[in-house]
């Protein structure tokens, strides 16, 4: 142990127990030396003294007991732990004294730190945190594939199983390679049956993670074999507590997930959740199991050596020592001997040199990688946000304990005078804003405990929440927070107070007649009016997009239009089954009262998307012209999801098998194929050049398929009956919000489907929002922090201009006694407010301004620089300070000069 | 008290106790005797600076104390060095050697 260290701490040892056992120290005390004078005086009876005139010279001899008493306890010291120990009984003292005072800074911190402390939250889990249990996060990576794809580098986080076997083949710097996928499965049969996220791994996946098995075993190589791999699941930790009730004997049981009929082997350790990229998996299944489940389903069980179904995720370990250069360069040159495989098989792609492929080793989270949603990035400027609300809090808190400054400035003298140091005072008054900033932290994690819940729910959807007040990272950083907050607000009280001259402040009275205009003050509350305002500008911005993309056309209606999933699970039926089982569902939906129309159809936009090749005679290569895709469609569909026919006419139930071939074109299309001339009665022909001719009768609007931003202008649709997919789904439109009929429309579907088979009916509002959620986020939380913060600087406002009319109560009499009537008392307190105001719009409005150039590509088709939303802020902010002023302004106009002048 | 006894020179006193409690731990009451014996009585620890000496060193950590059984068996407060109390001894001891030292050398000039 180092020397400084060790005296730091017998000095430690020594003030703990003078301080917390400072009865006994002082009984220990009284007992040293009642020893030391009996000793003495024993001694003076042996040379002969008698014992009484004996203990009497010892007791001389030994001097004045309690002032050698008071010199031992000065060296035992008032240390500095008793002067904490007294300067935090002061300011508790002081604050319990002023309970109003103290419950608005906690309030107002409480505020501010709570907002923190539940953005930290999110953006830890969104951002920073690697995934519980998961093994050297360092060397963990998601591969993610880039390749040029209409001339543009395209980057995409997904691949398929062959590749994923390429990667492992052909790679030599990882350590280990892994499928992630994930899907959406029913659990259970009969009435326990739900829907729920299923984790879809290979037996390496467990090989990342330091998470032994809560019961029983994950699996292993050989039960994850290609083809078929072995129907076995493990379960999620808190799926076993909610279904099995932790019962032990789950093991060997059978559970239904999807089609399949899985054994239990084992169950996770607890908090286990993999890398969850769209939920917290309720059991993960073997990817070989999924992959032959899924592709024998269409017919074909070659999921595992053919390049044309990407549904996984490959992550890896990197070697330890293996740089991350080396590892893409070694990742990139299996991805292009890689593509060269697929090429063999599909000549029809572009070979290497120009589709110039390359692999990357990303972040192992999703939302961290290229491929992000903009929910990451809006976390992170609304946790920008909530520290400007914090700014505001704590400019709010300063101000307070600066008016209070004031006012104890003759108190604080006095104790100068008195003898007290500057550094005593100091430490005093930061004792006193750090008790402050102890007591907002409290109040913030309650905040942040209560409505985290809220915000999480918000950005994280699906993902597990943690506890707040359970979480130490979190909980330190609200302590961080705390810390900083008290410091903030306690420094320039206390260096205002230190700087204060002693004559002055003693000589004249609490109330010193001048007003004391404070620089530090103004500054504070200008600062907190231009955060409002580039809050409030945030808000506006994002609360406009959010109105944009609400109310864009699609290209379809959204709200009255339900999408109903057949889920056959395993229930194999011939082609012309299945569609006769399609055709009665929609008759069964027609019958319900509710029900306006429905409509067969194959794919759902944002959900699933469709490709066939085809060809138009006389146009060479449609696919030179973009990515095309197709919807097949039964009688109704247009009438049904509300996509406009702009010619012709939709398809009808004459467009059976044995009917005329036709087809339906997007205008989109149409403009594309055949510029300048009529869509109407032209040929196409799917797949070969040899097919029969289908005549377009119908041109429809173009629709949004897969993004918001830009629509598919390249789609044609089929009659379904002409074409015999394997797969049907159900489209229904109901009279008014389809969400309200969702349930009854699937308990009506449920009774037509087949054994364990069943149907999920979703209103395409729920497909649609998510894709929204970014801009409603933005939009809330800027809303509700923006509130938050302009509630803040407008109390702020109230209470220095309130003040300023009490301190200047005397000024305003002798005007109103030379003649100044109502209206000018009411201007000239009013006008003080505005000031204030006009200042800090111009210095925020600045700032947002500045700011634009970052907000721009979050929002949704507004312009960052829109005056409108500048001037409704200015517009708010200017009222919030009228309100804000008007109180004290009505005060100062009743200020009676008779009382004001005599009050001296 | 005895007006012949020689006044301790400043900073002395700690040299002295830590001194003494070398020897092996000892009660406030043994030092000043020990103290006194050694130096014939020419040296007597003013008794009022004794404790406040002992828990200054205690709190710096030079010396350490323990409540154990004195001889005749009552409750005594014993005191020993640490072992940085045992350096800083080395320290003062060989300070005062070379101060003494030089100020004899200037007193014998001449």
């Amino acid at each position: 142990m180092p020397n400084w260290l060790s005296d730091f701490l017998s000095e430690m040892r020594y003030r703990v127990r003078a301080v917390f056992r400072k009865r006994s120290v002082e009984h220990d005390l009284d007992d040293e030396i009642r020893f030391h004078i009996d000793k003495e005086a024993k001694k003076l009876e042996a040379s002969g003294l008698p014992p009484h005139e004996a203990h009497r010279q010892a007791r001389i001899a030994f001097g004045g007991v309690e002032r050698i008493k008071e010199d031992t306890r000065d060296v035992s010291g008032v240390s500095w732990l008793e002067v904490l120990l007294q300067d935090l009984r002061y300011a508790a003292r002081g604050l319990r004294a002023r309970p109003a005072f103290t419950a608005s800074v906690t309030l107002t911190l409480g505020l501010g730190i709570g907002a923190n402390v539940a953005m930290f939250g999110i953006v830890d889990q969104l951002l920073i945190r690697p995934p519980a249990y998961l093994r050297d996060p360092g060397r963990v990576h998601r591969i993610y594939l880039t390749s040029v794809s209409d001339r543009r580098d395209v980057t995409d986080g997904f691949t398929e199983y062959a590749r994923y076997r390429d990667f492992a083949r052909l790679t030599k710097t990882l350590d280990a390679t892994a499928v992630l996928a994930w899907n959406q499965f029913a659990v259970g049969v009969g009435e326990d049956a739900k829907e729920m996220p299923i984790g879809i791994v290979s037996a390496s996946f467990w090989s990342f993670f330091d998470a032994r098995p809560a019961l029983g075993r994950y699996f292993t190589a050989s039960e994850d074999s290609i083809p078929t791999g072995s129907p076995v699941a493990v379960l999620s930790y808190a799926f076993w507590q909610a279904r099995y009730g932790g019962s032990p004997d789950v093991l060997g049981k059978s559970v239904q997930i999807g089609p399949v009929p899985c054994t239990i082997i084992g169950v996770a350790a607890p908090g286990f959740i993999g890398i969850p990229d769209e939920g917290v998996p309720a059991a993960f299944i073997p990817a070989t199991v999924y992959g032959y489940g899924v592709s024998s389903a269409r017919g074909r069980i070659d999921y595992y050596n053919t390049y044309n179904w990407g549904w996984l995720s490959v992550i890896v370990r990197r070697k330890p020592n293996v740089s991350l250069e080396a590892t893409n360069a070694d990742l990139t040159n299996a991805y292009r001997l890689s593509w060269a495989a697929e090429r063999a098989i599909s000549p029809n792609i572009p070979p290497v040199e120009i589709a110039r492929p390359r692999a990357a080793a990303g972040p192992v989270v999703f939302e961290r990688g290229p491929n992000a949603t903009p929910v990451a990035r809006i976390a992170l400027w609304i946790a920008g946000v909530a520290t400007i609300v914090l700014l505001i809090a704590c400019a709010n808190v300063a101000n307070l304990l600066l008016a209070r400054a004031l006012f104890r400035r003759r108190e604080i003298a006095l104790r100068l005078t008195l003898g007290a140091t500057r550094r005593r005072l100091l430490a005093q008054l930061l004792t006193e804003s750090l008790l402050l900033g102890t007591l907002g932290g409290v109040a913030g994690i309650a905040a942040a405990q209560w409505g985290g819940a809220i915000l999480r729910s918000l950005f994280l959807s699906d993902v597990a929440s943690a506890d707040v007040v359970r979480d130490e990272r979190t909980l330190a950083f609200a302590g961080a927070a705390a810390l900083i907050a008290g410091l903030m607000t306690g420094l320039v009280p206390a260096v205002q107070a230190g700087r204060a001259a002693l004559a002055p402040a003693l000589k004249t009275g609490s109330r010193d007649g001048t007003y004391q205009r404070s620089r530090m003050r103004t500054m504070l509350l200008v600062l907190q009016g231009a955060l409002s305002v580039l809050l409030l500008v945030g808000a506006g911005l994002f609360v406009r997009s959010l109105h944009n993309v609400r109310s864009m056309r699609l290209g379809y209606d959204v709200d009255p239009v339900l999408y109903v999933h057949l889920n056959l699970r395993g229930l194999r039926l011939p082609v012309d089954q299945r569609a006769e089982l399609a055709r009665r569902l929609v008759d069964a939906a027609r019958a319900i009262p509710e029900v306006e129309s429905a409509a067969r159809g194959i794919s759902v936009p944002f959900w699933s998307t469709e490709g066939l090749g085809f060809t138009v005679p006389g146009v060479d290569s449609v696919r030179r012209l973009g990515h095309f895709t197709v919807q097949m469609a039964s009688a109704d569909y247009f009438t049904t999801t509300g996509t406009r026919i702009l010619k012709g006419r939709g398809f009808t139930a004459a467009d059976r098998a044995d009917g005329a071939l036709v087809a339906a074109v997007s205008q989109g299309m149409a403009e594309a194929v055949w510029p300048g001339r009529d869509a109407i009665g032209q040929c196409i022909k799917i797949d070969r050049p040899t097919d029969p001719c289908r005549i377009v009768v119908g041109v429809v609007e173009n629709i949004h398929q897969n993004s918001l931003t830009e629509s598919q202008k390249l789609q044609y649709y089929l009659p379904i009956d002409q074409m015999r997919p394997n797969e049907a789904d159900v489209f229904v439109r109901t009279r008014g919000d389809a969400s309200a009929h969702a349930e009854t429309v699937r308990r009506e579907l449920q009774k037509v489907m087949p054994g364990a088979s069943y149907v999920t009916a979703t209103p395409m509002r729920e497909i649609i929002d998510p894709r929204q959620r970014s801009w409603q986020i933005g939009a809330t939380m800027f809303l509700v922090f923006g509130a938050l913060a302009l509630v803040l600087a407008a109390i702020g406002l109230y209470s220095v201009i309130a003040y300023g009319v009490a301190q200047r109560t005397q000024e305003i009499g002798v005007r109103i006694a030379l003649g100044a009537g109502v209206s000018d008392i009411i201007r000239l307190v009013l006008g003080q407010g505005l000031r204030f105001a006009a200042l800090g719009i111009v210095v925020g409005g600045a700032g947002a301004w500045w700011a634009s150039k970052w907000v721009g590509p979050l929002l949704f088709s507004v312009s960052p620089k829109d005056p409108v939303i500048y001037g409704t802020v200015a517009v708010v902010l200017l009222a919030a300070a009228l309100l804000a002023s008007a109180i004290p302004a009505v005060r100062a106009a009743r200020v009676d000069p008779n009382v004001a002048l005599r009050s001296e | 008290m005895n007006d012949e006894k020689l006044d301790l020179p400043q900073g002395t006193l700690d040299l002295l106790i830590l001194k003494a409690v070398s020897l092996g731990p000892m009660h406030g009451w043994a030092i000043s005797e020990r103290i006194r014996d050694v130096s014939k009585a020419t040296l007597q620890i003013p008794q009022g600076s004794l404790y406040p000496a002992l828990h200054r060193l205690e709190r710096r950590g030079w010396i350490s104390a323990e409540w154990g059984a004195s001889d005749n068996n009552r409750r005594a407060k014993y005191y020993q060095l640490t072992r940085s109390g045992r350096s800083q001894l080395q320290a003062e001891a060989d300070a005062w050697r070379s101060l003494t030292a030089a100020v004899s050398l200037v007193l014998d000039m001449g």
